[in-house]
C-alpha cells in the first residue's frame, strides 16, 4: 500500500470508475430551459434580482447575497426568465428558484478579462471568489469565500483530490485536463487566506494525475503533491487532514481550528475562472452508473434538468433501482429527475438492482464491524439504536454530532441495518429537542 | 419513499458469517469423530438437528429446506453445543440441552442478537448442574471406556493435548483442529483477536503466577475452544475494542479461578457465562473516545496505567493470598485446598497416580510409603464419595475424611460425621471392616455406611497392592523360552529360563534402544524378575519404554511356558437360594441384573436393563456371563468392554451383598 492514509477504521469499497475515468470531458452545451435554484449552499437563501419577463445574459447575477453565510447565484444561459417559484431540488427539497428559457445565443453578461492573483490583495480575491459564487464544489456547497477568510491563522491549504466515492471521476478528468487552472486557483487560495504551502492530495489509485499534477507544480516550491492510500473516507475532510498533517480536527471545530483549509479540485479551478471574472454557471459532473447507457464526465450548465443530462448519456436502461445524487455511499436520492444540476452536483448515479444494495434491518449480530470502520472512532450500532428509539442526548454523549456520516457502517453491516439513515434523523431530532 | 442510501453494501449477510462459523467448526468436529468415533458424530447431529428444529416451529419457519435453516444461526447454536458435550452423553442430553439453547436462552431474550448468554454454554450449564453425571464422563479416544478429563488426572502439558487424542468434550481437545478454525474465523473476519488473546493470554499468566504448567492450563478444559468459540460470540461480548480486551482478560482470570476454587475443573463454561452477564456493563465503560475528541495523549495513558496497576495489585493480592497458605496442595476433586503438608508432616513429599487414585506420600529409608494421603472414590447411595484417608507406616489409618459425597441429607449424609469416621481410626489391612462387627452402621444409611466401608477396605488393598505388591509365585513348565516385544527403538527379545516351576535366568539377548539411557533398565529389570518370579516389577525410573518392553518380553515368553498355575480368584459369597437384583454403573448409564442362586450356587445371570452400546456389550456379556457362573466369581473384565465388565461386576456384587446386610 503506497501513501498516507489516516489511523482509525477506514475500509476498502468497489471503486466502480472504469466506465468514466478514461474519458474526456463532453460539453453539454445549453438545455432549452434551466432552472437556477437560489438556494445551492449551505446558508441563507438568495434574494432573487429579477423579474419573470427580464432578458438576462449568460453569468449575469440573478440572485443576491444579502446574509454573511451566502453566495450570489448566475444566469447559465441568456434568455428570458419566464417564472421565479418555488421548484424542487434534486435531493427532494424545494428552493425559490429563476426559471429561464433559453435564447441559444450564450450572450455574455461581462467580457472575460484575464488578471494575475500576484497583483491582487487577499481582500481583491475572496471578493472576486464571493462575487463568482463559488461554493465548495464536491459536495458539501459551503461558500467558498468564507472559508477562504477564517478566524485562525492558516497555514496550509489542501486541495481535495481524493475523490474516494465509488463512480466520480469528475475530479480526477479535471485533473489530468486543467492541472495549471487548479495549481494558479491554489495559489491565490494560498494568496487570499494568508497561508504559505499547498498540498494537492490524490488517492493512489489515480497515479495518471499525481503525474500531470506534479508537472503543473513544478517551479512552485510552496506546492507539493501527497499520494494517499486508498481508502475510504480518505476524501473525508478530517480524515484527509489526519492523514496529510496528522492534525486532528477537535469535535465540533472546523478544519480551520488546525490551522488549514480543505478546497475540492473543482472549486480551484473555479476560482482560477473567477479570477477573470467568470462566474460559477457551469460545472463538471460525472454521469454513470450500470443503468447509464454511455457514462461520462459532462461540463453542463448550473440548473439544467438531470433528465436532459441522462438523456444526453444516452438515456437510462431500464428503471433503475436508484438515482443519485453525488456519490453511492454519502448522496443523496434524486427525488425529482426533472430537478436541476446544482453547483455541489459532483456526479449523477443511475444504478441497476445488480449494483445496489439497500437496507434491511435484521437484528444487530453486535459483530462491531461498524465500530471497526468508523473513521471517527464512534460506535455506529449504539449511536443508530439510541437514535432510532429517540435517545437522542444519550446518543449526543457517545458522540451522535461527531459522525460524519461516509456510510462506512451501513456498508459493513452484514444485517444491513439503516445505521447512517438513524443517526442522521437523530441528528435532526436532536436539533428539534434543543431547539425547543 | 425512497430508498436512502448508502447505495453500495457489503456482500457479506448474517447467513455468510453463520455458514463461515460452521466451516470453521468442521476440523474440531473431524478431530472429535476420529478421536470419539461415531458416538461423537451421534452426539453432533442431535444436538444440531433439535436446534434446528426447535428454531423452525418456535419461530413457526416457512416449511421449507431455506424457511427451516434460517439464518443459521440455530444450526451454529446446536453444532457448539454438541462439540462441548462428551461423546458418551446419553441420547437425549444433546437434544434436551438444544432445545434449551434455543428456546429458552436465545429465543426467549428476542432472538438472534438479543440474547444476553451464549445460548450453547447457557445450556451446557442447565446440563451440567441438572445431569451432573452425563456431562463429566469422558470418553477415552480409541476406545470405549471412559475417564476423567484430563483436568482430573494429570496437570502438565504432554503432546497428545495438542492432537487432541485425550478425554474431553468432543470438539474441545485438538488444539491443531481448533486453531484451524481460529484462524478461518480471523482470515473471514468474523472474529478478532483481542478475545482470544486476552482469554488465553491472561489465563496463561495466571497459570505462571499459581504454579500451574500454563501450557497445560491453556489446551485443556474447553479453554482453546472457548477463547476462539465461544466468548467471541458476537451477540454476548461487547463491541468495542478495549470491552473485548476486558472481557477476554476477564474470561481468563475466571476461567482459573474456577478451576481452582470451585467444584467445577473445566471453568470455561460459567466464566464466560459470567462475562457475557457483564458484556454491557463492559461496552458501556469502554466506549471509544471518538476522533477529533482526543483526550489529552497524557491522559489518556494515565488511564491505561490506572487500570494496569489496578490490575497488577488486585492479581499480586490473590497470588499473595494464596501464598500465605505455605505448602497448600491444590487438589483436583473438589477445588479445595487440603493441607497435605499438615498430614504428613512434611511438605517435602511427592504426589503419585495409581489406577485412576492419587498419593501424597513420603517414604522411609526402605522406599516404602512412611506416611501417605490417600484419595479415593466408591460409589454411595445417590453417587460417587470421595475420601481421603490419611496412613501410617504401617498402614494404619490415622485419619480420614469424606470430601465430597450426594448421600441424602439427613440420612447417607451422616457418615460424615465423627461418630462414624472416627471408627476407622487404628484399623488397616488386617481388619475385616465388617459391618456390625468391626464398624457400627449409621442407623437409617445403611447402604451409604456400607459403601464407604467397602471403599474403605478396597482403598487399603489398592494400596497395599500400589506400594506392597504380592509376589506371586507361580509356575510354569521348566525350559528355555524366546519372546519378544516392542521397545522404544524397535523390536526387543529376550530368553527366558526356567527351571523347578520359577524363573531361573532372563537374558536380554536383542534391542536397539538407547545405550546409556536404558541400560539401567537392561540392568536391574531382569534381575527384578528372577528376584521376584513375576514378570511384573517395578520400571527403571528414566528407562520406563525399555523396562515395560522387558516385562512384556519375558511376558510374552512365558505365555509359551503354559498357564500361570495361580490361585483361584475369591469367588463369591453366596446368599440363600432366591433371585437378587443389583445396579452397576455403565458407559451407557444405569445396568440392572438378576442374579439367580439354586442349590447355592449363582446359577443364572439375566440382564434386565442395559443402556450399553449393544454392538460392544453383547459379545462382552456373552463372554463375561459364562465366566463369572463359572468361577463363581468375579472375573477379569473383558477387554475392549471395561466399563460394561465394571458394571456387570458392581452390580452383581450389588446383588449379592445387598441382600445379606439389608
Amino acid at each position: 500500500m503506497i501513501g498516507r492514509t489516516f489511523p482509525r477504521g477506514g475500509g476498502e469499497i468497489p471503486h466502480r470508475k472504469e466506465a468514466t475515468e478514461n474519458k474526456s470531458i463532453v460539453v453539454f452545451g445549453a438545455p432549452p430551459e434551466v432552472v437556477i435554484p437560489l438556494k445551492q449552499h449551505i446558508g441563507a437563501c438568495c434574494e432573487p434580482a429579477v423579474a419573470v419577463g427580464d432578458h438576462v445574459k449568460m453569468g449575469q447575477p440573478i440572485g443576491e447575497a444579502r446574509q454573511f453565510v451566502c453566495t450570489p447565484v448566475h444566469a447559465s444561459v441568456s434568455g428570458e426568465v419566464i417564472a421565479v417559484e418555488e421548484r424542487p431540488l434534486p435531493d427532494g427539497g424545494k428552493s425559490p428558484a429563476v426559471v429561464i428559457k433559453n435564447d441559444g445565443n450564450d450572450q455574455l453578461y461581462k467580457e472575460y478579462k484575464p488578471r494575475d492573483y500576484e497583483e491582487m490583495s487577499p481582500e481583491e480575491i475572496r471578493r472576486a471568489v464571493k462575487e463568482a459564487g463559488i461554493v465548495g464544489m464536491g459536495g458539501a456547497g459551503f461558500p467558498t469565500h468564507i472559508k477562504l477568510d477564517p478566524p485562525t491563522v492558516i497555514d496550509t491549504v489542501l486541495i481535495n483530490g481524493a475523490e474516494c466515492e465509488p463512480y466520480l471521476t469528475c475530479d480526477h478528468r479535471l485533473m489530468l485536463e486543467r492541472a495549471p487552472e487548479m495549481v494558479e486557483g491554489l495559489l491565490a487560495m494560498i494568496k487570499a487566506s494568508g497561508a504559505e504551502t499547498g498540498i494537492i492530495c490524490i488517492e493512489a489509485n489515480k497515479l495518471d494525475a499525481v503525474e500531470v499534477v506534479r508537472q503543473a507544480i513544478s517551479g512552485h516550491d510552496n506546492l507539493s503533491v501527497e499520494v494517499l492510500q486508498v481508502r475510504y473516507p480518505q476524501g473525508a475532510e478530517k480524515q484527509l487532514i489526519k492523514a496529510v498533517l496528522n492534525r486532528e480536527v477537535p469535535s465540533g471545530c472546523l478544519p480551520c481550528e488546525t490551522c488549514c483549509i480543505v478546497q475540492n479540485v473543482h472549486t480551484a479551478i473555479a476560482v482560477s475562472e473567477a479570477l477573470k471574472g467568470k462566474p460559477s454557471f457551469e460545472r463538471v459532473v460525472t454521469v454513470s452508473g450500470g443503468a447509464v447507457l454511455d457514462p461520462r464526465n459532462v461540463l453542463v450548465r448550473i440548473g439544467t434538468p438531470i433528465e436532459d443530462l441522462f438523456n444526453f448519456c444516452g438515456g437510462l436502461i431500464g428503471e433503475p433501482a436508484a438515482i443519485v445524487a453525488g456519490g453511492p455511499m454519502t448522496g443523496p436520492p434524486v427525488a425529482e429527475l426533472g430537478g436541476p444540476v446544482i453547483k455541489c452536483s459532483s456526479g449523477f448515479l443511475a444504478l441497476r438492482e445488480n449494483e445496489v444494495g439497500f437496507d434491511q434491518n435484521r437484528p444487530c449480530l453486535r459483530c462491531s464491524r461498524c465500530v471497526e470502520v468508523c473513521p471517527m472512532g464512534l460506535t455506529p450500532n449504539l449511536l443508530g439504536e439510541l437514535s432510532s428509539k429517540g435517545y437522542y442526548r444519550k446518543a449526543e454523549q457517545l458522540g451522535l454530532l461527531d459522525c460524519i456520516e461516509c456510510g462506512l457502517c451501513s456498508y459493513t453491516c452484514p444485517s444491513k441495518r439503516s445505521l447512517v439513515t438513524w443517526i442522521k434523523d437523530g441528528k435532526a431530532g436532536l436539533a428539534k429537542e434543543k431547539a425547543s | 419513499m425512497l430508498k436512502t442510501g448508502p447505495y453500495l453494501r457489503s456482500s457479506l449477510t448474517i447467513e455468510q458469517v453463520m455458514v463461515d462459523v460452521l466451516i470453521a467448526l468442521i476440523p474440531a468436529l473431524i478431530a472429535g469423530v476420529i478421536f470419539f468415533g461415531r458416538q461423537a458424530l451421534w452426539i453432533v447431529f442431535l444436538s444440531t438437528l433439535t436446534a434446528i428444529l426447535t428454531g423452525a416451529v418456535l419461530l413457526r419457519a416457512p416449511f421449507n429446506l431455506r424457511g427451516i435453516l434460517g439464518d443459521g444461526s440455530a444450526a451454529v447454536t446446536g453444532l457448539l453445543l454438541g462439540l462441548i458435550l462428551p461423546s458418551t452423553a446419553a441420547w437425549w442430553v444433546p437434544v434436551v440441552g438444544s432445545f434449551l439453547a434455543i428456546s429458552l436462552i436465545k429465543l426467549a431474550f428476542g432472538g438472534l442478537g438479543y440474547n444476553i448468554f451464549n445460548p450453547a454454554l447457557g445450556a451446557r450449564a442447565i446440563l451440567l448442574l441438572a445431569f451432573t453425571s452425563q456431562l463429566v464422563k469422558f470418553a477415552v479416544p480409541f476406545d470405549t471406556i471412559t475417564a476423567a478429563t484430563p483436568l482430573l488426572s494429570s496437570r502438565t502439558f504432554s503432546w497428545p493435548l495438542l492432537w487432541g487424542n485425550v478425554g474431553g468434550s468432543i470438539g474441545e481437545t485438538s488444539v491443531i483442529a481448533i486453531l484451524l478454525g481460529g484462524f478461518y474465523l480471523l482470515y473471514k473476519g468474523h472474529i478478532n483477536w483481542r478475545i482470544p488473546i486476552g482469554y488465553v493470554g491472561s489465563a496463561f499468566v495466571l497459570a505462571l503466577l499459581w504454579g500451574l504448567d500454563p501450557w497445560f492450563t491453556i489446551t485443556t478444559g474447553g479453554l482453546l475452544f472457548a477463547a476462539v468459540f465461544m466468548a467471541t460470540d458476537m451477540v454476548t461480548s461487547p463491541v468495542t475494542f478495549g470491552g473485548q480486551l476486558v472481557f477476554g482478560v476477564g474470561c481468563g482470570i475466571l476461567t482459573i479461578f474456577i478451576r481452582q476454587y470451585t467444584s467445577f475443573p473445566e471453568g470455561v463454561t460459567f466464566a464466560v457465562l459470567i462475562m457475557n452477564a457483564l458484556a454491557p456493563l463492559i461496552e458501556s465503560v469502554t466506549i471509544p473516545i471518538p476522533f477529533g475528541v482526543g483526550l489529552a495523549r497524557e491522559t489518556r495513558l494515565k488511564g491505561i496505567a490506572a487500570a494496569g496497576a489496578a490490575l497488577l495489585v488486585a492479581v499480586g493480592a490473590l497470588v499473595w493470598i494464596d501464598n500465605t497458605q505455605p505448602a497448600l496442595t491444590p487438589i483436583l476433586s473438589h477445588g479445595q485446598h487440603l493441607p497435605i503438608a499438615d498430614w504428613l508432616g512434611t511438605s517435602d513429599f511427592e504426589s503419585l497416580d495409581f489406577e485412576g487414585s492419587r498419593f501424597y506420600v513420603t517414604w522411609n529409608e526402605e522406599e516404602k510409603p512412611a506416611k501417605a494421603v490417600y484419595l479415593a472414590e466408591q460409589g454411595g447411595f445417590n453417587g460417587p464419595i470421595r475420601f481421603l484417608l490419611v496412613l501410617d507406616q504401617e498402614q494404619n489409618i490415622t485419619d480420614l475424611r469424606i470430601l465430597d459425597h450426594r448421600e441424602d441429607p439427613g440420612l447417607g449424609e451422616l457418615i460424615t460425621k465423627p461418630e462414624f469416621l472416627d471408627q476407622f481410626v487404628g484399623k488397616n489391612k488386617h481388619n475385616e471392616l465388617a459391618l456390625g462387627e468391626d464398624i457400627e452402621a449409621v442407623s437409617g444409611a445403611t447402604i451409604s455406611s456400607r459403601s464407604f466401608t467397602t471403599g474403605v477396605k478396597r482403598a487399603l488393598e489398592n494400596f497395599e497392592l500400589a506400594f506392597f505388591p504380592q509376589e506371586e509365585i507361580l509356575e510354569w513348565a521348566d525350559g528355555t523360552y524366546f519372546g519378544s516385544a516392542d521397545s522404544f527403538g524397535g523390536k526387543l527379545e529376550v530368553e527366558v529360563s526356567v527351571s523347578e516351576g520359577v524363573i531361573a535366568s532372563v537374558l536380554v539377548t536383542g534391542h536397539s534402544d538407547t545405550p546409556g539411557i536404558s541400560d539401567g533398565a537392561f540392568e536391574k529389570i531382569p534381575e527384578r524378575i528372577v528376584a521376584l518370579g513375576a514378570s511384573k516389577v517395578d520400571a527403571v525410573s528414566g528407562a520406563t519404554v525399555s523396562s515395560e518392553a522387558i516385562m512384556k518380553a519375558v511376558q510374552n515368553a512365558l505365555e509359551k511356558a503354559g498357564t500361570p498355575l495361580s490361585e483361584g480368584v475369591m469367588a463369591y459369597s453366596i446368599p440363600p437360594d432366591g433371585t437378587y437384583r443389583g445396579q452397576g454403573t455403565g458407559f451407557g448409564g444405569e445396568l440392572s441384573l438378576e442374579a439367580v442362586v439354586k442349590e447355592g450356587r449363582l446359577a443364572e445371570i439375566v440382564i434386565v436393563e442395559s443402556s450399553e452400546t449393544p454392538a460392544i456389550a453383547d459379545g462382552a456379556l456373552d463372554q463375561l456371563l459364562p465366566a463369572i457362573i463359572e468361577a463363581q466369581g468375579p472375573v477379569d473384565a473383558v477387554s475392549g468392554a471395561t466399563k460394561t465388565s465394571g458394571a456387570v461386576l458392581e452390580a452383581l456384587d450389588d446383588a449379592l451383598v445387598k441382600e445379606e446386610g439389608q
